[in-house]
């Protein structure tokens, strides 16, 4: 009995990591190429095959880079807390790790026997008890390390990914309220039976906040204060180096899919795509694993559009980061929650010109109440007064 | 009233510009990897390339475009270096410089006296920006850029202080390495010399019809 549940566990599991640590290589590679694009740069193109000088488009360069990693010393400063310094890149992947199973991936080689993780009545809630967990490892990093720079990077990480963890939340509730249940699979099946919620006021309006908390949450640009290189050098990584760097590097990296997941599970309909079709209420494919492919897909383009706001917008100031988080985001979910909620009765009427008024309605508020956070916060700054220049 | 966030979708639009660009129009979006202005057409074995061995050679100047430009030179008009070279050591470049990694004596003759050239001139690589204001500053047109970028050295001390001597370049090297830059350098400071000598004709002349006149005066009292 326990060998055979093993191996229903491997069977869900094992793929996961194999895929998403796949996945990761890649992404650094397109990371990398698409900036160095947007930059006036060509970007890797040397790493192909070895002993040639065939660069495949520096795809080999994953690969060096992994090696190089493995082959580095490891640096432990001298006074520095061996045992925490060593844990916190560990505590850093667990997490991101563990939360892959919540993203509702029916992979073709899953059946009936199989430990699904996505299926638990509660695993939006799981999903964001075990990613804040993150935050503990950021800042275990910082304090193990004894070195100023990396103190400093972990204090920004905790207030900022504690302070954005509340709108993340908050519009995640938006879609919990919607569908009435907890459970990943549930709500990508509702959106595939009914519309994505991504396509109405309060659900485009989530799905921004989620979109932009989840940029804070994962230490992304422009909110990458924690390891901001020009002001703290690498933030609460300073003091790593070889294969723990590696670790926190793929932590991070898995963390983005994870949250990009979880938003493709809450707004953008699972693995809902052309091809896939309801039969009897139940999702049929037209070859299996589409679904999966759609998912991946959909991960993808969020992780490209935050590479393309990585390329595009410059770092925030601390203060710009937390007054965006509590004076613009916070009283904006929370809106967005009492609008999703006269929705939800609104529609119940099953009247279209009720439903169509409602979206219009929501939609107008929303936007106003955006614009006028907006000004609200916007007030105190004068323009700058130049001294000397003309 | 803007729309909120337009800020962004501009920055992005920018952003998406390079983006596509690079992969349709190299010659505008990828600047440092283009080679078509060479006379002979010929790309280097994969654009934009670096060398993998030595010999190959892709340092020498026809491979940089007109206006790369890594770490300063002096300039001399030719021949003897120390007898042509336009630098007069009056340190503007030393005192302007940001980093601080310039360093200036002036040279005296066995009296004592002055000699308008630099008995010591160091510019240290290692603290280097390449910021040009050195160039920007100078009067005399002394200090240009060279593009040559392979300053590497084993040597992490005396290696990376760049010496008087080897900073000194012919004005025939400038041409040779920035064509237009030199050409409108030259022109620039013939235009200079033209007016300056200008000047100081007219200065004479003045002086010339103040003296006539002063003789006229005088002649006028002394008719008196």
């Amino acid at each position: 009995m326990i060998p055979e549940l093993l191996i229903n566990i491997l069977i869900t599991t094992v793929p996961l990591m194999l895929i998403f640590a796949t996945l990761f290589a890649f992404t650094t590679w397109l990371e990398r190429k698409a900036l160095a694009r947007i930059q006036n740069r060509i970007g890797p193109n040397k790493v192909g095959i070895p002993c040639t000088r065939i660069g495949l488009f520096g795809l080999g360069q994953p690969a060096a880079d992994g090696i190089k990693m493995i082959f580095k010393e490891n640096i432990v400063p001298r006074g520095a807390d061996r045992l925490f310094h060593l844990l916190a890149p560990i505590l850093a992947l667990i997490p991101a790790m563990l939360v892959l199973c919540f993203l509702p991936l029916d992979f073709p080689w899953v059946n009936e026997d199989s430990v699904k993780a996505y299926l638990l009545d509660g695993a939006v809630i799981f999903f964001f008890a075990i990613t804040g967990l993150n935050t503990l490892a950021v800042f275990m990093a910082g304090w193990a390390s004894r070195n100023k720079y990396s103190l400093l990077g972990g204090m920004r990480a905790v207030a900022q990914m504690v302070s954005y963890e509340i709108p993340l939340v908050l519009s995640a509730v938006i879609v919990v309220m919607m569908v009435g249940s907890l459970n990943a699979a549930e709500i990508a099946g509702v959106q595939m039976r009914e519309n994505w919620f991504v396509f109405s006021p309060w659900g485009f309006a989530a799905f921004v906040i989620f979109f932009i908390a989840a940029l804070a949450e994962t230490n992304r640009s422009p909110f990458d204060l924690p390891e901001a290189e020009s002001e703290i050098i690498a933030g609460y990584f300073t003091e790593y180096s070889g294969f723990k760097f590696a670790l926190f590097f793929l932590g991070e990296y898995i963390a983005m899919f994870a949250i990009s997941g979880l938003a493709v599970t809450l707004f953008l309909g699972g693995g809902d795509g052309p091809g896939v079709t309801l039969d009897q209420g139940l999702p049929t494919e037209a070859f299996p694993g589409l679904a999966v492919i759609w998912f991946l897909m959909k991960i993808f383009a969020l992780i490209a559009m935050m590479i393309w706001l990585r390329g595009t917008l410059p770092r925030l100031r601390v203060d710009q980061l937390m007054g965006f988080a509590w004076k613009f985001m916070l009283p904006l979910s929370i809106l967005n929650i009492l609008v999703a909620g006269f929705a939800w009765h609104a529609e119940r009427l099953g009247n279209t010109y009720i439903t169509v008024t409602t979206w219009v309605i929501s939609l107008a508020i929303l936007y106003g109440a955006a614009s006028g956070l907006n000004q609200l916060n916007r007030g105190k700054v004068r323009p700058r007064e130049y001294k000397y220049a003309e | 009233m803007s729309i909120l966030g337009g800020g962004i979708f501009k920055g992005m639009a920018v952003t998406l510009r390079n983006f596509v660009g690079s992969y349709i129009n190299k010659k505008e979006r990828l600047p440092t990897n283009d080679y078509s202005w060479r006379a002979d057409g010929a790309l280097p074995q994969g654009i934009g390339d670096y060398p993998k061995e030595k010999g190959e050679q892709l340092s020498d100047t026809t491979t940089v475009t007109e206006y790369s430009r890594n770490f300063p030179m002096l300039l001399h008009d030719g021949g003897e270096p120390m007898d042509t070279v336009r630098c007069v050591a009056c340190q503007i470049c030393e005192r302007e410089c940001p980093p601080q990694c310039i360093y200036i004596e002036k040279d005296y003759d066995e009296n004592g006296k002055y000699i308008k050239r630099p008995a010591v001139f160091d510019i240290d690589v290692s603290v280097c920006m390449s910021c040009q204001i050195c160039v920007e500053v100078c009067p005399f047109d002394a200090i240009v850029m060279n593009s040559q970028f392979e300053l590497s050295t084993p040597d992490r001390f005396g290696g990376l202080l760049v010496r008087r001597d080897d900073l000194l370049k012919s004005n025939d090297y400038y041409h040779q390495i920035h064509p237009e830059e030199a050409a409108a350098r030259d022109q620039k400071m013939a235009v200079e010399k033209a007016a300056k000598e200008a000047k100081k004709k007219a200065a004479a002349e003045k002086a010339k019809a103040a003296a006539e006149k002063k003789a006229a005066e005088a002649a006028k009292e002394e008719a008196e």
